[in-house]
């Protein structure tokens, strides 16, 4: 048997990685496949026994291999020299075998994960959006195409022609939510879609934190934009930690609960990233030509009225009305033509702020 | 003997002759009408038996025939209780004959609706404006209708009309013993009524002001989006206040549809003001578009030429709310039955509310949101594309601060609204005259290119929108159209860049990025 199908049995197997991999710590997948039912010389608990002994078979090793073939999964075993050394190492429980689709060239790259809450809030969107469409261009953005800030991250990086990795915490056959399907085709063919699961796979509550680790284990960084209490960010993050990889997060508004998780990263030691060049800088990367200028504009008087305002303190558009002396219409027309230098954005429904 | 009396029927909002055919015969003594009629109209030979006998009248036991001619039409209603029982009358010889006993010529020349109360009064009827309208078009000279339909009938010039309380009454004027026709006046007299909410009682709310004044200007469909207790209601409410006044035609438009459908205020007989219609959403679809055996009309059309107001918008029931795309882009509906086939005008600008997520706080500066994203995309996904194509203008109103609440100060009041509205309404009505526009919101595409012509900074400033914000192309003629509204409140002629800027800021719900 050659080593790679024997991964292959592992996994299909279903054991769970860790389990496997503690085994493996006392043994080669040779060693047990040949001892395999010859005796208990190998002391296994009786469920992973059944289990292994389920898809002990060379037969069954290779139908599950014209499977993957004529559905056109591609796959790649701890066995293989194209395995990710970035998960190689212990901490990171590496799977035994790695089901993808698209270029894993892509895991040699440069890689920073982009996580967050799956109840982003319009805030989230608009910073996952503005530090990913920078990010991009230096980092392949891995995320776990999850709603929320995951599916922004990756639709940023695609819009802007970055790079992009998807770990999914299902089979390839299943990957969801169903609103992210059409980007996860997209990934497939412009990015990578990987996952440690076999294509028929569903999810489980308890694969989604699995493959937080494998998030982590291919980058070198974590970057949580924004993260509740319990939000599985905070797991990736966790994991990043143990695996020693950098955190970074972005900092919000204390009293707010989407900020919270992210604000006790920062407390216990993470990274505050309020920009793309704190990242790059932390990395040393060197940018060829800066900062691409922002286009100079000339603002009348009334939009640099506007601008001032603005610049001392984010206003709602009533307050903003009540301090310029300006018109209702004045003022819509200015915060318009702001809006669409790119100078302001809108921070929530009708707050405005400058964009730095 | 063989009597025979005029009245009128409605189809829709038009109306056609019907000859009441009254004859005495020998037979069981009873009552029998025929011609289709349906059961309001076969229970009115209760009604009349007791109105003739309690007016003083003999009610001859013999048995009487009724025939409605046409007789290949479907009846409805009550209105021709009067004509049936002053049929009998003159058949019996009681009325309409002269002293030797000779039929009167007089009888013919009068049209009678009226529906008869037990005690022999004529009580109000449903339909009167559209009935004198077709009637005077199809060449009838006189015409008579229950007093308490007076006030809507003296509108109506070109036709004398008669208002009678009792049978008596429309028997002495057959008999000859002339009453006068009802004085006309004019609807230009007729004022508005004051409406009750007023925009100097919002306060703040400063861009959702500015857009309910662009929205009435041009009559463009707009639709607010905010966390509860916003005041998208109130905002609403105060629309009515600063709509342009209404045109005669628009009046007597808006009026036949609330005549037949029995909803006009008995007290002034017109409609002044334009209509505020706010169908729950509860509402069947017959009650909105109109409907039932008779294709009677609905609410779209009771809002015709002033606005509909959906509260909650996703909560209507997706079909209900498909049906409206038709009226929207027509400006009329057809309904159609087995019996008749009515297209009702129904011109309205659609005003709705919206919560912009199932808890109503997705996005507030306030409040924290509990909704899932799929549970947001679910509740968004409720209002069809195709329908939200057709709502020019989409504000957000977020909550007021403590500060502006308890603020003494007045803001702008409606009546100051109402007269920029109606100086920009009254450029749109001279541009589009005789094209059947009334409102920029209703523009054609070769309107569009004719009247809303970019200059190049114009051009420059949209196409950076469209980059930057990420707008749909739906939103495309949608921004025209609303830029020459500004354009119109400006006083200019043409479609600077400033007016497209403020444009742009009505899209919120195309733009990709918040």
């Amino acid at each position: 048997m050659l080593l790679s199908d024997l991964y292959l049995w592992l996994s299909y197997s279903h054991v769970a990685t860790s389990k496997i991999n503690r085994i493996m710590d006392k043994m080669s997948p040779t060693e047990l496949w040949d001892s395999f039912g010859k005796d208990t010389r190998y002391s296994l608990d009786e469920k992973t026994l059944g289990m292994l002994k389920r898809t002990h078979s060379a037969e069954f090793i290779e139908r599950a291999k014209y499977y993957l073939d004529v559905n056109h999964v591609k796959y790649v075993t701890r066995a293989d020299p194209a395995y990710p050394h970035a998960l190689a190492q212990r901490e990171v429980d590496p799977p035994p075998v790695l089901y993808y689709k698209g270029d894993l060239e892509l895991t040699r790259e440069k890689c920073l994960a982009v996580v967050g809450t799956r109840r982003a809030t319009p805030y989230g969107k608009y910073v996952t959006r503005r530090l990913v469409g920078e990010l991009a261009g230096q980092f392949a953005i891995v995320s776990g195409l999850a709603a929320g800030i995951d599916g922004f991250a990756h639709a940023a990086a695609l819009d802007c022609g970055g790079k992009t990795v998807a770990v999914l915490g299902s089979g390839l056959f299943h990957a969801s939510p169903a609103s992210n399907l059409k980007m996860f085709d997209e990934i497939c063919e412009k990015g990578l879609a990987l996952t440690e699961y076999p294509p028929d796979t569903h999810a489980t509550e308890y694969t989604f934190p699995q493959r937080n680790r494998i998030i982590s284990g291919l980058s070198k960084g974590v970057l949580v934009i924004e993260a509740d209490k319990g939000s599985g960010a905070l797991i990736t993050a966790d994991c990043a930690l143990e695996q020693g990889r950098d955190v970074f997060a972005v900092p919000g508004d204390i009293d707010k609960p989407m900020s919270f998780g992210t604000n006790r990263l920062i407390k216990s030691g993470g990274t505050a990233v309020t920009c793309a060049r704190d990242i790059f800088e932390y990395y040393s990367v060197n940018l060829q030509d800066g900062r691409k200028r922002q286009k100079h504009v000339t603002l009348d008087f009334s939009e640099q009225r506007l601008l001032d305002i603005l610049t001392a303190g984010e206003k709602t558009f009533d307050a903003l009305v009540e301090t310029c002396g300006m018109t209702v219409s004045e003022v819509n027309t200015a915060l318009s033509s702001l809006l669409i230098y790119g100078l302001i954005h809108q921070k929530s429904k009708n707050l405005y702020c400058v964009s730095l | 003997m063989l009597a025979r009396i005029n009245s009128y029927a409605l189809n829709g909002l038009d109306g056609y002759g019907v000859s009441v055919e009254v004859d005495i015969h020998a037979g069981l003594p009873g009552i029998e009408v025929v011609g289709l009629p349906d059961t309001a109209i076969k229970e009115s030979r209760e009604r009349v038996r007791s109105a003739i006998k309690n007016s003083g009248y003999d009610f001859t036991p013999r048995r009487i025939t009724v025939n409605l001619a046409p007789a290949h039409t479907k009846k409805e209603g009550p209105n021709f209780d009067l004509a049936i029982a002053l049929g009998i009358l003159c058949c019996t010889e009681q009325a309409g004959v002269d002293e030797h006993r000779k039929p009167l010529d007089t009888v013919g020349e009068y049209t009678f609706l009226g529906e008869l109360s037990l005690s022999g009064e004529v009580s109000k009827i449903n339909g009167v404006m559209p009935m004198l309208i077709a009637a005077r078009e199809r060449g009838v000279k006189k015409i008579v209708v229950p007093s308490a339909n007076a006030n809507e009938a003296r509108y109506i010039r070109g036709i004398d009309v008669y208002a009678v309380s009792s049978l008596k009454e429309a028997a002495a004027l057959i008999d000859g013993k002339q009453s006068a026709p009802i004085e006309k006046s004019d609807i230009a007299t007729c004022s508005a009524t004051a409406t009750k909410e007023d925009l100097k009682y919002v306060k703040g709310q400063y861009a959702a002001k500015r857009a309910l004044e662009i929205a009435a200007a041009g009559g463009h469909n707009i639709l607010m989006i905010g966390s509860p207790g916003g005041g998208k209601t109130m905002l609403a409410k105060c629309l009515p206040g600063i709509l342009p006044d209404m045109t005669e035609e628009e009046t007597l438009e808006t009026t036949k549809i609330h005549s037949v459908a029995g909803i006009l205020d008995a007290y002034s007989g017109i409609v002044t003001t334009r209509p505020f219609r706010t169908p729950h959403h509860t509402s069947s679809r017959i009650a909105l578009t109109g409907g039932g055996s008779g294709a009677r009309p609905g609410e779209v059309s009771f809002a015709h030429n002033g606005v509909l107001f959906l509260d909650e918008l996703p909560e209507y029931p997706r079909a209900v709310l498909e049906i409206l795309r038709q009226p929207l882009e027509d400006g009329v509906i057809a309904v159609s039955r087995a019996v008749r086939s009515v297209e009702y005008p129904a011109n309205f600008m659609l005003v709705a509310g919206m919560n912009p997520c199932p808890c109503g706080y997705y996005g507030s500066a306030k409040h924290q949101c509990t909704c899932s994203p799929s549970q947001i995309q679910k509740y968004m996904s409720r209002i069809s594309g195709p329908l939200l194509d057709r709502i020019d203008l989409h504000i957000e109103v977020d909550e007021v601060n403590y500060d502006d609440l308890t603020d003494k100060s007045d803001a702008e009041s409606s009546a100051a609204v109402k007269d920029r509205v109606n100086a920009a309404r009254a450029v749109q009505t001279e541009r589009y005259k005789g094209t059947g526009v009334h409102s920029n919101s209703k523009m054609t595409g070769e309107m569009i290119k004719n009247y809303c012509a970019l200059d190049s900074d114009g051009e420059k400033i949209l196409q950076n929108a469209f980059d930057k914000l990420g707008l749909s192309a739906r939103a495309y003629t949608r921004i025209l159209k609303v830029a020459r509204t500004i354009a119109d409140l400006d006083g200019k002629s043409r479609i600077s860049a400033r007016h497209i800027a403020e444009a742009v800021m009505y899209r919120s719900l195309d733009k990709a990025v918040h």
